[in-house]
């Protein structure tokens, strides 16, 4: 009872429950899951839910962005969430931190709350716990630093080890725009992503090459995925490789 | 938020013009106030608080008469409670965590650190986060001088290479600055952290961080026995203590409360331990316990932890200190020392596998 008017009142920066929009998710099924969504997706499009903030959503997910310490995880995604990017303002994450933000796909509002991780090893057991309740991760490397390229490879054993088997999975090079530091090739990225098979690009949070693209295609791939809509084919890389904007003409 | 006309303004005596024009945009330490800093409330809230600090620091010179040595007993801890006057801090936290007895019986030693050959290794991992250290610090850009971020690598690099099981954690920067921003001296700063790394907080940086594990395992038993409500919340939503504390923890409530109120917990961490930190974090869920019982999902959750950490609640350093000791009851550290070894030995099954002999 107090709980519902406490909801009520509750002040506009706490977030909503993105579990289901019917409630279905809330209370003693939420408790298999500390996600926010069940897995497979609970989706009720036809029942738009209202959060405190006043955005309305008809499907939630959890992405997690991870990646070396440094590569510009936080960046991008303040980037993406505010469309600002300061140099020499953010500060190193420690522990795990998220943010929301509702896309229009197709007409089909999709809140995508996105996890942000500190990169330094130490912190991964914490990280972890949180990986197989991600429906997308977004895996990412500095072009201008090589070792966060080397150890790409380990990432991904360590995604394949604790994420869902299913899990929307996106390789970005990040910093783009530093021609002049950049150490990695695009097409090592490219090759890379090949090898594994996953879809990749590069982009950059200080210029904004790609980011909303990133995000979005995420999000329409895990959209499709939830609608089961068979006359709907989506793929990610070909929409990824058809919208992306190259890296050559940018730093603006 | 006034919108009175200049010529009313000017007739009003001067204490009610704008408190943005009276007070410094940068804060007494080198931070620079947000943009939404709520100056009003500050300058009220100061007023309240330079009439406290002014008196403990008659009552601190009084005490000290100008000695460079102090004792640890019952009456300097009841004034370091009530918080150090900040030209004494460096001092007494020296003094209080065994800093300046470490510095004077290993002359040099400091110095020696940095001319070593270092990993580039932890180098690099040290660089990666020197410009991500208060961007926020007039003190930490490269434009000031003294500038403080040559000092912070130094005193990382020192502590890294001392302490080669631990070298670098994310948090230490923050720690290492704050160290800097009060002692104004590297060797000091590091003495400090290798008092927090080696006997006030151990195990906490280390790769497997097992001290800080167990800590916020210890903190959710406390929970659960004195704030039972916001245990069960946690339960329902499946929230592991480590999503919503480990920054608490980790950063010793640096960025997490405000720096005034970080600095008096400070004081009494250097002085009496680790102990404090679970006052703080009880103290803070106890009182905001409607709040997070209130939480619908793990995300909620996590706001309200965020949101418990801002307010006059914690703005009013002094009446937070007071609280501390109080609002959480007794927490003695037989209980503390006791919950710890439970919970170390239940994290050492768990992650490491019951044969593993590691510590």
């Amino acid at each position: 009872m107090s709980r519902k008017k406490a909801a009520k009142g509750k002040p506009a920066t706490s977030s909503p429950s993105a579990g289901s929009p019917t409630g279905k998710g809330s209370g003693k099924a939420a408790r298999g899951s500390p996600g926010i969504v069940q897995m497979n997706g609970v989706v009720h499009p036809s029942r738009p839910s209202i959060s405190n903030s006043s955005e309305f959503y008809d499907i939630a997910f959890k992405v997690m962005l991870v990646g070396d310490s440094g590569v510009g995880k936080t960046c991008l995604l303040v980037r993406f969430k505010d469309g600002a990017f300061l140099a020499g303002s953010f500060i190193s994450t420690v522990g795990i931190d998220f943010r929301n933000k509702v896309l229009n796909i197709d007409g089909v509002k999709v809140k995508l709350q996105i996890w942000d991780t500190a990169g330094q090893e130490r912190f991964r057991s914490v990280t972890h716990a949180y990986y197989r309740d991600a429906h997308a991760l977004l895996l990412l490397y500095d072009v201008t630093n090589k070792t966060s390229f080397d150890n790409i490879q380990a990432w991904l054993t360590e995604i394949h080890e604790y994420a869902q088997q299913d899990v929307v999975l996106m390789l970005l090079g990040n910093k783009a725009d530093a021609t002049h530091e950049r150490v990695v090739k695009r097409e090592d990225g490219e090759r890379l992503a090949k090898e594994f098979g996953v879809p990749f690009m590069e982009t950059s949070a200080r210029s904004g090459l790609n980011v909303e693209l990133a995000f979005t295609a995420v999000a329409k791939e895990l959209k499709h995925r939830s609608m089961k809509d068979p006359c709907e084919k989506f793929k990610l890389q070909e929409y990824v490789n058809k919208e992306m904007k190259s890296t050559g003409c940018c730093r603006t | 938020m006034e919108k009175k006309n200049k010529a009313t303004d000017r007739t009003r005596s001067p204490v009610d013009g704008r408190a943005k024009d009276r007070v410094d945009s940068v804060d007494p330490y080198g931070f620079e106030r947000s943009k939404d800093f709520d100056y009003e409330s500050y300058e009220e809230l100061m007023s309240e608080y330079l009439v406290v600090l002014t008196r403990r620091s008659i009552k601190w010179s009084k005490l000290l008469k100008g000695k460079r040595k102090v004792q640890k007993n019952v009456k300097l801890k009841r004034y370091v409670r009530k918080g150090i006057p900040n030209e004494h801090r460096a001092l007494i936290w020296m003094a209080a965590s065994g800093a300046q007895d470490q510095l004077e019986k290993n002359p040099g030693y400091y110095q020696s650190l940095l001319r070593a050959e270092h990993d580039p290794k932890l180098v690099e991992t040290i660089c990666t986060d020197l410009n991500r250290t208060f961007p926020d610090n007039v003190q930490f850009r490269k434009t000031s001088n003294p500038c403080l971020q040559k000092a912070l690598y130094n005193v990382l690099l020192a502590t890294g290479y001392h302490n080669p099981v631990v070298g670098y954690c994310q948090g230490m920067n923050f720690i290492a600055g704050y160290l800097l921003i009060i002692t104004k001296d590297e060797e000091k700063s590091f003495w400090l952290m290798e008092a927090l790394l080696a006997r006030i907080l151990p195990d906490y940086y280390s790769p497997v961080m097992l001290g800080l594990k167990t800590d916020q395992e210890v903190l959710g038993e406390l929970v659960k026995v004195k704030i039972p409500g916001v245990w069960q919340t946690m339960m329902d939503h499946n929230v592991m203590w480590t999503l919503v504390v480990s920054r608490w923890f980790i950063c010793l409530y640096i960025d997490v409360l405000p720096v005034e109120t970080v600095l008096r917990i400070w004081d009494c961490l250097f002085y009496e331990g680790s102990k404090i930190l679970f006052r703080v974090a009880l103290t803070l869920i106890q009182h905001n316990q409607a709040l997070i019982q209130q939480a619908q999902s793990l995300p909620d959750v996590c706001q309200s932890f965020k949101q418990i950490t801002h307010g006059p609640f914690v703005d009013e350093c002094h009446t937070f200190m007071q609280k501390i000791f109080a609002e959480p009851g007794s927490l003695s550290m037989a209980t503390l020392t006791k919950l710890r070894a439970t919970f170390r030995a239940r994290i050492i099954t768990e992650e490491l596998g019951p044969t593993d002999p590691e510590s």
